[in-house]
């Protein structure tokens, strides 16, 4: 059982990811499953991670999704075991759900976005995704997949052990990618883990740019503890 | 405040990097290990486009220790960072700044480097190497991991005689595809490379064909 959503922020540009499973560290299917200004792509049910690489160089090299999808299909003879969805950096989107896998099954494309589901509990739950995703455009991108997420675990989903979250920007390295591998509860662990990486990024680029003066990442989390135990009382 | 290992395996050719830190989530630091190319792991400080560039470099068809240079010259603050590099005839470059934070060092190997910050001593990163030397027959992956977990019983971090916890743990292992064969996580966690154990165990008894 998966779900999954992968989306274009049309205000910053950045591309990103969302994935929770059945299987052990979904995120390790996602490799390479994001490109700074070219698109984003994930393929489930059976999976076939060589799928991102390959759907990615084919925007790349100038095919829109539709037709990058139709390749992809020629390709791989296990086309209908998987699901496959991509996103360009304009936004559009091209997602296809194979005849052969468990059901409930099913995708969803929307303006910027698409939504997967595999062996979920049926198409209220793409539903769901899809409104939360589109209700909150002024947050940000990994804000708006982790909430995705989160309410197609509120719709029911069923039982997942693993989740991801992946954004990238401008940079030739990612923005965030956070998961969680093998949990009972791993969107809310997900959670959990974004709230405290959240306020830390910046931090941990800052320190770089300038080592003479950084603090430790020790008292950086100290601080923030202290900071939210004020904020909270 | 972090201890890893990067290797390639003379036998398969496969590149591995395992890392763990008191910091969150260090394996999003995928940008550091690429398939048929190399590792180029930095920390301490670490600018993130450093591995990018790196490794760039490394295909481009530079050697370790030309790029371990050339990034010196192009640092004014190189003496607070810490990196290590390794290609695919297992030539190693590493280096570990003079105002990286006590106690700070690395040990380079035949095809290995493993080197960390704030540690409890100069005994945690000879913990690495043992623990990355005693199954040289094993897969790579399980030899990263004994070697976070032999950095983490010789005392692992520690800052003014204080241990710190390592909160998140990484293993990948890159093999003749483009994705990694091996690539697992604990991002948060505060005892992260007993639970990158525990989902190790898990991968290897269920998930292999999968990948």
């Amino acid at each position: 059982m998966n779900f999954s959503i992968i989306a274009r922020c049309a205000r910053t540009g950045q591309l990103g990811l969302a994935v929770a499973s059945d299987l052990l560290a979904a995120g390790r299917f996602c490799a390479a499953a994001v490109r700074p200004n070219i698109g984003a792509t994930f393929t489930q049910g059976v999976p076939l991670p060589r799928n991102n690489r390959l759907a990615l160089n084919l925007l790349a090299q100038g095919w829109g999704p539709a037709q990058a999808l139709k390749e992809i299909a020629g390709n791989d003879s296990g086309f209908e075991q998987r699901q496959t969805g991509i996103v360009d950096r304009e936004g559009s989107v091209a997602v296809h759900s194979g005849t052969m896998l468990r059901a409930w099954s099913g995708s969803r494309a929307g303006g910027g976005f698409a939504i997967m589901g595999e062996g979920i509990n049926g198409e209220p739950l793409l539903e769901a995704m899809a409104k939360r995703f589109d209700s909150i455009p002024g947050d940000d991108l990994d804000e708006r997949l982790l909430s995705a997420l989160e309410v197609g675990r509120d719709a029911g989903a069923g039982a997942v052990i693993s989740a991801a979250l992946i954004v990238w920007g401008r940079r030739d390295h990612n923005d965030m990618d956070l998961r969680v591998d093998f949990h009972g509860g791993p969107i809310d662990e997900l959670r959990r883990v974004y709230a405290d990486y959240k306020p830390t990024a910046e931090f941990y680029d800052e320190r770089a740019r300038n080592p003479r003066n950084a603090i430790s990442a020790k008292e950086f989390a100290e601080n923030l503890k202290k900071r939210r135990a004020r904020e909270g009382s | 405040m972090t201890f890893s290992i990067i290797a390639h395996c003379p036998r398969t050719g496969r590149f591995g990097v395992g890392s763990t830190t008191f910091s969150i989530a260090c394996g999003r630091r995928n940008e550091s290990i690429r398939a048929n190319v190399g590792v180029c792991k930095s920390q301490a400080f670490y600018l993130r486009h450093v591995d990018v560039l790196a490794l760039n470099m490394l295909e481009a068809g530079h050697t370790p220790q030309h790029i371990l240079a050339s990034l010196a010259a192009s640092d004014p603050d190189f003496e607070y960072r810490q990196l290590g590099i390794v290609d695919r005839e297992g030539r190693v470059a590493a280096h570990s700044g003079a105002l990286v934070r006590p106690w700070s060092g690395k040990i380079v190997g035949e095809s290995y480097a493993a080197y960390g910050n704030v540690l409890a001593g100069p005994q945690t990163v000879e913990g690495i190497v043992a623990g990355f030397l005693e199954h040289p027959d094993a897969p790579l992956e399980e030899c990263l991991l004994e070697a976070l977990e032999g950095g983490r019983d010789a005392g692992g971090q520690a800052a003014d005689g204080v241990p710190w916890p390592e909160r998140s743990a990484w293993i990948c292992v890159t093999g003749q595809l483009d994705h990694p064969e091996v690539d697992l996580r604990v991002d948060l966690h505060e005892r992260a490379v007993d639970e990158l154990r525990r989902v190790f165990e898990r991968f290897s008894r269920l998930e292999r064909r999968t990948a």
